[in-house]
């Protein structure tokens, strides 16, 4: 198109020029011969409603991210840590707490066993971890346990693993919630007084939403919100243990006094059953470690040695930590408050021994304790959105959670995980004890599977080292399979019976979809071999017509266009009425037959549609039949509200219609903004909401 | 002295051609005008001869055209500079793109000059350039293409 089309005149006489309009380039640019890509302004909305929204959502998440920005919003080592490992590093503030809470069951004299137990899962958790740098580094792709165990084991023990994978990550938002309010509480008592825990439940779900929304705007940004409270906490804790550890060696420990919500100490006796029961709660210490291994697509390149090095730092984060708190819990014998009494947790008690019960520092790392278990949430809604994803593009998930946002988040996943999680918040009280039964079978079953499948995959690709690596695997397999058996008898009863249900539940869940989609995809397929025949099927076109309006003009013109045989069919309950209408078609549209049914008993859809079966019914036997198009006009109202007085008919219509074989239904909008451009039919005599 | 400070330019225009040289001067042009808050406009200019109308249908219908000009913005884009897009039909390159820098008060025309790898390798200055050096009312920058290091 040339603009204007007066050449300009140049400074010499000889010289003019053309100015070319391109009016493509405000939507769109060229990318190479016949590909078009996509600018923002493409995207923009066309209504005001829209735009607004599009602003809103804007102002909230941030402007939308070209896809080509992936790459720019990978994490590098320094943000990924705190992005992947708060989940596994936040459970040493209460992984301690949860093992003593089942020691003091058997007296005070049961509680030296925290640090053989803490020891003994500080072994299991670096036999895991070795194991997921492994999984790194083989499956670069992420998904984890679900990637291991679909390609190595058996597809359905895949879904058994994703489906364990995602009620741990649901968990993890609800417990780690959980537990940073009673650091919160520990810290402010005011928050909950014991007895109504509303207040504790509204800052709880404020709190996952806010996480939510911080997601949305994509994952560096999240990962820039999140690092300071991560790295605030590890290095308080780190300083706190220091301190302890020097208390510890010089001799210079004094008892913590006594609390007053402090957990009554039982009288069962110490053997098997309490120590396995012991292990099993102190083991939610290792939960979140596999999350590094399921976005390892998130990471800079390389990305596999990345994730695999960010690993082995939260690990080793996570160990010292775990330790050395359940080391200085014991030296200063510190007992746990009891469930929702407003005493301090164990973290802060051991924190008071190194910064005092009034330090600024102790107010700073309980205010990073409260953040970090907040923040494991934030593990979740990074890991849980990407397994989604790939089970969504495996097919086992509905397709839009393998779609991004406008932020380059699968806005899918972190929705529902912030629902879903919320909503388990509120109907558990915020109580978190109650919750980590259900926490940590998923988590042990997704080890088991994942080291099996690595056992298998040395085993089958025999790689450098593969027999030594194998051997480590089949080791971790062991152990994590025996803690999984350990948890799942000592915390079923207690609702880990719920997890043995939901994971089956959520199998059959998955393959269902897979089935649907399947099924759809065979019914959808075209063969290799077939090309596109020349036009061999008839058409025709029936325009349901309400009245003569301006709105049916349109839609008559648009049949026509469409196919030769074009019928306008008006339905009338009044012979009177059809009459006049017959006079006036014929003589205002000649050239287009027009059918009247009399419907006696005022059903307008229901003859229409049996007009519609007759008409296949004559059509001769031997010949494909015809594709018939509906072109229902359509009067469109300016406002949102006066929608709801016109078009009921088309769109009951419209809906009886979909799904009836060889039917095309074609929606002609007529738009009362274009009536003073109209130079056709006066439509004194019908009024839109016929149409 | 000259002030250092001072930015090259405050609008430039930048000649496009559709050769190689085109993506480096826009990023070269980006780069200044990012700086010192200036702006770019892209001009490349469709030439007419004479057995058509100066206002026949060519550039328009043409995407080698179109894309020329996309590509550069894409390229100021990845440089996160803005672009602004200029399509000329003309009897006379050099011409058009004197008359719309003048225009457009640009105190900057910006051309890339290609190594011509035939013939033993030579620059091919054309006729459009040394019009632009002859004839352009504000300063030049001719951005030349570094030769390749077997003939270097």
């Amino acid at each position: 198109m040339i603009g204007g089309r007066r050449p300009i005149q140049g400074r010499k006489l000889a010289d003019k020029r053309v100015r070319v309009e391109r009016p493509h380039s405000a939507y769109f640019r060229y990318a190479g011969p016949g590909q078009l890509v996509a600018k923002p302004a493409a995207s923009q909305a066309r209504s005001g409603f829209g735009r607004q929204w599009l602003r809103a959502k804007a102002w909230l998440i941030g402007r939308p991210l070209a896809s080509e920005d992936e790459i720019s919003e990978r994490l590098s080592k320094r943000l990924a840590l705190p992005i992947f490992s708060s989940d596994a590093i936040s459970s040493s503030a209460y992984a301690t707490e949860e093992i003593l809470k089942v020691l003091a069951l058997a007296g005070a004299g049961a509680l030296f066993l925290s640090i053989p137990l803490a020891i003994a899962i500080t072994g299991l958790l670096t036999v895991v971890a070795i194991s997921y740098r492994q999984v790194c580094r083989a499956f670069p792709g992420g998904g984890g346990a679900y990637a291991v165990a679909r390609k190595e084991l058996l597809p359905i023990l895949g879904l058994v693993a994703a489906g364990a994978l995602l009620i741990d990550y649901v968990m993890t938002v609800a417990v780690s919630t959980s537990s940073a309010m009673d650091q919160l509480i520990s810290m402010a008592p005011v928050l909950d007084n014991g007895q109504d825990h509303r207040l504790r439940i509204g800052i709880a779900v404020v709190v996952i939403a806010l996480i939510t929304v911080a997601n949305l705007r994509g994952l560096r940004e999240s990962g820039n919100i999140f690092a300071v409270p991560t790295y605030l906490f590890v290095g308080l804790a780190l300083l706190i243990v220091m301190a302890g550890v020097f208390h510890v060696v010089t001799g210079t420990v004094t008892p913590f006094p006594p609390q007053p919500e402090v957990t009554p100490m039982g009288t069962q006796a110490i053997g098997t059953f309490l120590i396995l029961r012991a292990f099993a709660s102190g083991s939610v210490a290792l939960t979140g470690v596999e999350a590094i291994a399921n976005g390892v697509p998130a990471f800079k390149p390389p990305e596999a040695k990345n994730a695999a090095n960010t690993m082995l730092a939260m690990a080793v984060l996570l160990g010292t930590i775990f330790i050395g708190v359940t080391v200085i819990a014991h030296a200063y014998q510190i007992v746990p408050s009891q469930d929702l009494s407003g005493g301090p947790t164990v973290i802060a008690m051991v924190a008071q021994t190194a910064f005092g019960k009034d330090g600024p520092l102790f107010y700073v790392f309980q205010m990073a304790t409260a953040l970090i278990l907040f923040l494991a949430a934030n593990t979740s809604f990074n890991a849980f959105p990407r397994l989604g994803a790939i089970l969504a593009e495996d097919g086992y998930f509905p397709r839009q959670f393998s779609f991004r946002g406008d932020r380059l988040a699968y806005s899918w996943g972190i929705v529902l995980l912030a629902a879903i999680a919320a909503g388990l918040y509120v109907l558990f009280g915020g109580n978190t004890t109650n919750l980590i039964p259900l926490y940590s079978v998923g988590v042990f079953v997704c080890f088991t599977l994942s080291q099996a499948g690595m056992v298998r995959h040395w085993v089958r690709t025999h790689d450098s080292g593969w027999w030594w690596r194998g051997i480590v695997n089949a080791f971790g397999a062991l152990l994590t399979l025996v803690v999984l058996v350990i948890v799942l008898t000592e915390k079923f009863e207690h609702g880990a019976w719920v997890v043995a249900v939901l994971i089956p539940t959520l199998v059959a869940m998955m393959l269902f979809i897979q089935r649907q989609y399947r099924a759809s995809a065979r019914q959808l397929a075209v063969r290799p071999e077939f090309v596109l025949p020349p036009k061999l099927r008839e058409e025709r076109a029936i325009v349901p017509v309400p009245g003569l309006t301006r709105a049916v003009v349109r839609a008559v013109n648009v049949a026509r266009s469409v196919a030769d045989d074009v019928i306008a069919v008006y339905i009338s309950d009044d012979p009177e009425d059809a009459r006049a209408m017959r006079e006036r078609w014929e003589r205002q549209v000649p050239g287009v037959q027009l059918v009247i049914v009399e419907s006696p008993y005022r059903a307008l859809a229901g003859p229409f549609m049996a007009y519609l079966d007759v008409l296949d019914r004559a059509w001769p036997p031997g010949h494909e039949e015809p594709i018939t198009f509906v072109v229902v006009p359509e009067y469109v109202a300016r406002h949102w509200w006066e929608r709801i007085l016109y078009n009921q008919s088309a769109r009951r219509l419209r809906a009886l219609l979909v799904g009836r074989p060889h039917t095309v239904v074609v929606d002609v909008p007529y738009r009362r903004d274009e009536a003073d451009r109209f130079h056709g039919l006066d439509a004194e005599s019908s009024t839109p909401a016929d149409a | 002295m000259a002030d250092s400070s001072a930015p090259p330019f405050r609008r430039a225009v930048v000649a496009l051609s559709g050769a190689r040289t085109d993506r480096p001067i826009v990023a070269l042009a980006a780069e200044v005008a990012r700086q010192h808050h200036a702006e770019l406009v892209g001009v490349h200019v469709v030439e007419i001869d004479w057995t058509l109308p100066l206002d026949a249908d060519v550039a328009g219908r043409s995407e080698d055209a179109q894309r020329v000009l996309d590509i550069a913005e894409a390229t100021a884009e990845g440089a996160r500079h803005r672009l602004e897009t200029v399509l000329l039909q003309a009897r006379d390159v050099g011409a058009a793109i004197v008359d719309e820098a003048s225009e457009r008060q640009a105190d900057m025309i910006i051309c890339g000059l290609p190594f011509r790898r035939r013939f033993g390798g030579d620059f091919a200055i054309g006729r459009t350039i040394p019009y632009i050096l002859k004839n352009a009312p504000c300063a030049v920058w001719v951005v030349r293409e570094a030769m390749p290091e077997e003939q270097a």
